[in-house]
């Protein structure tokens, strides 16, 4: 036996679709879904991506992209630089760097967790197998839905979160890149800052649901919406990140 | 509206009228008006009644502070109508008058109620006969109290928000002080936030001094790039966290450097009479003048302390009102008071009010020279009729935040009253709460604290630290005060030293006569300080008349401890947004659409019931059902030691586990006690997969890696419990079913009772457990939580023709019952040993290695266990209470029953009991005494339902 | 309690980020009498002043750390991964042997 049953792309076949913890509350909100890579993914509302993205950068928007890859490392710190470095990649403890379509996120000095595209979570998953292949100690594990996750963009987004998260976000202490875990919504959190005003957050799975509701009562009220996964992807994102670190 | 001509610094704008309603009249208002201005201006003097006595009370303070104009603004009591803006179509109405504010039946307390009303009568008074407590109770709760809230939930119900800001600087208090400094933090590049409790910065200034440059002060901050919140009082002080509430939202301010500009407190003086309407601090006079152009009397007379009162004669006497007299308590009324007499105001050195007479308000007032109080009859009185009399007993400084955050504060003779001592690091004070007097002292107070915070967080330039050497050479400027003394007038009236509770002075002599004689057990038993006003008009009055009475110095008297909040904030601030962390599994929106019962399983929501428990366990025994068990705590635990960790951490063994087979693991404490249940299934050999009960999934968890950060072993743990769903499909027709969608052979000989297997459902790779919860046969499958729709839709398609039904929460404990698996912490609590709860088997002490909880094991297996969990049936169809006491022949507890339910698949109920150990064997008797019942149960030790496990293993 | 703590990994939050783990304390290194292993499992120090304990960021990265703080004042003298604590055993091997005086209730 082995651990396929933890891979959402292994696992899937027959037309198997996957869904977000999100889908439901998505939906109710007016969603039009689109299955691409194996998710149901929410990809726009009725009123279309260019309003969306528009209305996102004049307020807030939050994006359910619960169907990003993630794959966890464990290992000796020295070990799990090896590998990220083969990568193109590195892990820092609070920074995370961007290689292969992917957030590199140091936890621990032992544990990593890589974030990346769902189109590329089976070739990366592979990749990793294959560099960590033979390094005793080295565990690989994916873990994509043990995280549901939400990107919340705009120039309003650090006030959304001021009201359900009391990570410091200010941009002196929490700079493009910055690596935060800490509470969201009073659940177990990681946040990354992908752009200036563009913050991808990571939660449990369970919790999705919940979290949308919190995030929207906020969100809402401050004159955000939600917004599609097209919208997310014409604005300002981790390309750019990626672009900083080769260069 | 009666209204002065235009003042210098006034709030309010005459070309916009706003009109709101008071107890159902018509009241006219400016923009820019307080309830309280506005119904001032209209005549109004009489704004409450009293707490006790039910005593006219009118404007005290005008700044909020005092208790005497609390009302209720559209329903919602606590407002104070001399902060409240006055708004368009606002619905006022008094607080505790019945019938009316001009009437009240309960001014009988006062009148004949007086000598039967001392502190702490109602324990006195209401002790017998007991059984009337209940009718005593609802009296005394409509005679007092601030108002009522409103009955129905949504009428209560408002939004509020919480916003967290951080920042490097809190300046609390928008003073000429607060604003200096946050002027200067700000300017040097700090992140600076300014919480002032007014409607606009300013402070004291845009009453008492030049509203036009503090004004332009504050625009400045503004420019500086400092976040101002007006309207908005820091609550308290919780390690470098700052609740401010303003409007709706509680700001949670946390920052790194707090600058407490809080200012000082006007102080009343404690006379007979003093608290009659027209009775009011001079700021309070002042303000109304001021800031709403609203007359505050026709004639007044002045007591004071100190300048500030000759400043307020001044001051009046500009806006037209006459000064009958001031009387000031110094020997000399110094440079101002020569000046008052040269402008024809008779100035009273060495002299202080001892009574306000007037019958709804103040239509005289008697001074008299200080050194005469105390005897037995006073000479020289002097009597002036006047419509107000404004009093300035000094100032306290507001020094609640500070002290919260660690400050000291001691008495200082010269000041009159106890001064903040030094602040921790990180910390500062500034402008008069540091004591600092004169305009010119309190600005540079405030900019030293801005500059010294700037420093501190490493902003700065050399300009700026050049600055601070020479601000910090500035010399100090005190106040000139004099001692109000601790009450005169005593003997001519009541004299009150709290208006929140109705104390007066001989309330406060009698505490401690009664031996109430320190100052914490006095202002519980009078409940001086406790009211509204949270011991800003009442603390430092108590404290003299305590010290006074007792013969003690003020500094030996103390004062009480500080505590949040700062001001009466409403619950609902508090609790911010009513949204609970819950989770819901992948598959909650198919028990949704099924009508499920949902309840809260730990921070789960789960489905309970499907609406029909009893049916659905049978549906289990006699065809199928299925069971949404995403709950269950589910862990990776991989490496080379993987096997020796959990040998380590359970009394069993694992490290012999064979890969693709499955054991049931009891984690035990060190003590030996039962932490936590579940099964385990070896992946290959270096890799396990580990279930822990549903509510006990986190804290195994943090279980695990807390020994492996002893440990050290080369092992890593992944958490997956979100990241897998997981169903049981259990019954006879199991096996079918899972023959229809499964890619592997399902047959008992190619996948036995507790096997482990990986296979394909309906297209998705899981991982089937074979085990059996429930009794019958059953494969527990775990798959990514993404396909939780496709999988359960895929079962239930498949089993529907074999007569499968989804079950819940409920009729699964009915099924595990039948079977006596237990449920850890419904069956056990935490004095359950692995051999008291019948599971000696699971304990394998001849285990070479050291484990948990081996040492303590090996001591209770050696001795036989007082009580034992056993199983118990009832024919007669009673269900006893889980919970209900097991009793023995006299009658005494002697065990408890855990669990209960009617097994419709037996047809009779069955149960799990603590017993005495001499009672636990089969077919004995024993008696549990439930809520007055009391039922006679038969012992049963073996599972009720397939005691052989032959249906199990099939 | 809203003080501030610094997860070794993760950076300075809020107290309620973390799980409390009790002050640390020595397990018995052998099979202990009746009575030092109900020492042990039931009685703690519990000292007013500083104490070093054991903290969980449960919130963030799910790691157990060392602090050493004064129950006083909540004033935190520093936070440290277990093999990175002052004082611990050198050979990094427990954290929960290395205390002055645990040692005396056993």
């Amino acid at each position: 036996m082995n651990l396929d049953f933890l891979s959402a792309g292994a696992a899937a076949a027959d037309g198997a679709v996957a869904r977000s913890p999100m889908e439901a509350k998505a939906r109710a909100a007016g969603a039009r879904f689109d299955i691409r890579d194996g998710w149901n993914v929410a990809h726009a509302f009725a009123e279309g991506a260019e309003e969306e993205a528009r209305a996102a950068t004049r307020t807030a928007g939050w994006a359910d992209v619960s169907h990003l890859g993630k794959l966890e490392l464990q290992g000796p710190p020295d070990q799990l630089d090896r590998i990220a470095s083969e990568c193109g990649a590195e892990l820092r403890l609070g920074e995370a760097s961007r290689a292969g379509e992917a957030w590199w996120c140091r936890l621990t000095t032992t544990r990593a967790l890589v974030v990346c595209e769902a189109r590329v979570t089976d070739a990366l998953r592979a990749q990793l197998a294959d560099a960590s292949a033979g390094a005793e100690q080295v565990t690989l594990t994916e873990v994509t839905t043990n995280f549901a996750a939400m990107t919340l963009v705009g120039p309003g987004a650090r006030e959304v979160f001021a009201r359900f998260c009391a990570l410091d976000l200010r941009p002196a202490v929490t700079p493009v890149r910055a690596l935060r875990p800490g509470s969201i919504a009073r659940q177990p959190g990681i946040l990354i800052r992908e752009a200036e005003d563009r913050y991808l957050f990571l939660f449990g799975w369970a919790t999705g649901e919940y979290v949308w509701s919190a995030v929207a009562d906020a969100g809402e009220h401050l004159g955000g919406r939600p917004i599609g996964i097209d919208a997310l992807s014409a604005l300002p994102g981790p390309a750019r990140a990626e672009e900083t670190l080769s260069a | 509206m009666s209204r002065l001509g235009q003042q210098p610094g006034e709030r309010i704008t005459r070309t916009k009228k706003v009109s709101f309603s008071f107890d159902g009249k018509k009241v006219e208002a400016y923009e820019g008006d307080t309830i309280a201005s506005a119904l001032y201006a209209a005549g109004r003097r009489t704004f409450s009644r009293s707490f006790k006595y039910h005593r006219r009370r009118g404007l005290m303070c005008v700044a909020g502070q005092c208790p005497n104009c609390i009302c209720a603004v559209d329903g919602a009591p606590g407002a104070r109508a001399c902060t409240e803006p006055a708004r368009e179509g606002m619905q006022v109405t008094h607080v505790n008058a019945l019938p009316s504010l001009e009437f009240d039946a309960m001014r009988v307390t006062d009148i004949a109620g007086g000598p039967f009303t001392p502190p702490g009568f109602y324990y006195k008074t209401f002790i017998r006969p007991r059984r009337l407590w209940p009718l005593y109770e609802k009296i005394l709760r409509n005679a007092a109290g601030l108002g009522k809230l409103r009955h129905s939930q949504p009428e209560r119900e408002w939004r509020t928000e919480y916003r967290r800001r951080h920042a490097d600087v809190l300046v609390t208090g928008g003073g000429i002080a607060g604003l200096q400094a946050a002027l200067a933090a700000a300017r040097l590049g700090a992140d600076v936030v300014l919480a002032d409790e007014g409607p606009e910065p300013g402070g004291q200034q845009l009453v008492e001094g030049a509203p036009q440059r503090v004004r332009e002060l504050a625009e400045h901050v503004r420019e500086a790039g400092v976040e101002i919140l007006s309207g908005a009082s820091a609550l308290g002080y919780f390690d470098g966290l700052v609740p401010v509430w303003q409007g709706d939202t509680l700001h949670q301010v946390r920052a790194r450097h707090h600058v407490f500009a809080t200012g000082t407190i006007e102080q009343p003086l404690v006379f007979a009479g003093n608290d009659l309407p027209g009775v009011m601090l001079s700021g309070g006079a002042r303000r109304l003048a001021a800031l709403y152009a609203v007359s505050p009397g026709r004639r007044a007379v002045i007591a004071t302390t100190s300048d500030r009162g000759l400043h307020a004669a001044a001051a009046l006497r500009d806006a037209g009102v006459e000064i009958a007299a001031v009387a000031d308590l110094r020997p000399d009324a110094g440079e101002l008071g020569r000046q008052l007499r040269a402008a024809g105001v008779p100035v009273f050195a060495g002299h202080t009010v001892i009574e306000a007479k007037g019958s709804k308000t103040v239509q005289s007032a008697v001074i008299a020279p200080v050194e005469a109080l105390g005897a037995d009859g006073i000479r020289d009185e002097h009597s002036f009729e006047c419509d107000l009399v404004a009093v300035s007993g000094g100032a306290i400084p507001a020094s609640s935040l500070p002290l919260q955050a660690g400050a000291q504060s001691a008495y200082d003779p010269a000041l009159g009253h106890f001064a903040l001592g030094a602040l921790p690091d990180g910390l500062s004070a500034a402008g008069e709460v540091t004591g600092a007097g004169s305009d010119e002292s309190v600005a540079v107070s405030g900019e030293l604290a801005g500059l010294r915070a700037a420093h501190a967080l490493g902003l700065g330039t050399d300009e700026s630290r050049a600055r601070l050497e020479r601000l910090e050479q500035a010399p100090a400027q005190p106040v000139d005060v004099v001692v109000a003394p601790a009450v005169s007038g005593e003997g001519r009236g009541k004299c009150f030293a709290c208006f929140c509770e109705d104390v007066t002075s001989k309330d406060v002599h009698l505490s401690i006569a009664e031996g109430y004689d320190s100052i914490e057990l006095s202002k519980r038993y009078t409940t001086v300080t406790m009211g509204p006003c949270q011991g800003r008009m009442c603390q430092l009055p108590s404290v003299r008349l305590m010290a006074q009475e007792t013969g003690q110095s003020l500094q030996e008297v103390g004062t009480t401890t500080a505590r949040p909040p700062w001001v009466s904030v409403p619950m609902g601030i508090l609790g911010g947004r009513p949204i609970e962390p819950a989770k819901r599994s992948a598959i909650h929106n198919r028990h949704r659409e099924l009508g499920a019962t949902i309840k809260w399983a730990g921070d789960w929501r789960r489905a309970y019931d499907y609406g029909d428990p009893a049916g659905e366990a049978l549906a289990v025994n006699q065809a199928a059902g299925l069971i949404d068990v995403s709950t269950l705590g589910k862990l990776i635990v991989r490496g080379p030691d993987a096997g020796d960790f959990l040998d380590r951490l359970y009394p069993n063994r694992f490290s012999n586990l064979k890969p693709g087979r499955i054991r049931y693991g009891v984690i035990s404490s060190d003590a030996g006690r039962i932490v936590d249940d579940g099964t385990i299934c070896r992946i290959d050999d270096e890799t396990f997969y580990v279930t822990t009960t549903s509510s006990g999934a986190g804290a195994v968890e943090e279980w695990f890696s807390w020994w492996l950060a002893d440990w050290g072993q080369r092992v890593s743990l992944t958490d997956v419990t979100q990241g897998l769903g997981a169903v049981n499909l259990a019954g006879p027709k199991a096996r079918e079913i899972m023959a229809a969608v499964c890619d592997i052979d399902c047959s008992n000989e190619a996948f036995a009772y507790l096997d482990g297997k990986q296979a394909r459902i309906a297209g998705v790779q899981c991982l089937i457990l074979r085990i059996g919860f429930v009794g019958e046969v059953g494969y527990e499958i775990h798959f990514p939580s993404a396909y939780g729709e496709h999988i359960w839709d895929a079962l239930v398609e498949a089993g529907t023709p074999h007569g499968l039904r989804p079950f819940g929460l409920e009729p699964q404990r009915i099924l595990r019952l039948q079977k006596m698996h237990i449920l850890v912490g419904q069956d056990t609590d935490s004095e359950s040993t692995p051999f008291a709860a019948a599971m000696p088997w699971i304990v394998k002490l001849d285990k070479e290695q050291d484990f948990i909880g081996k040492w303590a094991l090996e001591h209770y297996s050696q001795q036989p266990p007082a009580a034992a969990l056993v199983g118990f049936t009832m024919a007669n169809g009673d269900v006893p209470t889980e919970g209900a006491v097991v009793v023995d022949e006299a009658g005494t507890p002697a065990g408890q029953v855990t669990s209960s339910r009617h097994s419709p698949v037996l047809g009779r109920t069955i149960g799990m009991a603590w017993v005495p150990e001499a009672l636990a064997h089969d077919g004995a008797t024993i008696t549990i005494s439930d809520e007055g019942r009391t039922l006679s149960a038969e012992i049963q030790t073996k599972p009720f339902y397939d005691p052989d496990g032959e249906v199990l293993r099939s | 309690m809203s003080f501030l703590l610094e997860c070794p990994n993760c950076g300075v939050r809020e107290v309620t980020d973390f799980g409390f783990g009790g002050e640390v304390s020595a397990r018995p290194k052998q099979r202990p009498s009746f009575r030092e292993l109900n020492t042990y499992n039931y009685f703690r120090r519990n000292v007013a002043g500083v104490q070093r304990e054991w903290w969980f960021h449960r919130s963030g990265c799910r790691a157990w750390f060392i602090a050493e703080r004064d129950t006083t004042t909540n004033e935190v003298k520093f936070t440290a991964l277990p093999a990175d604590a002052p004082g611990s055993d050198p050979s990094g091997e427990s954290a929960r042997v290395a205390v002055e005086s645990g040692g005396d209730l056993l």
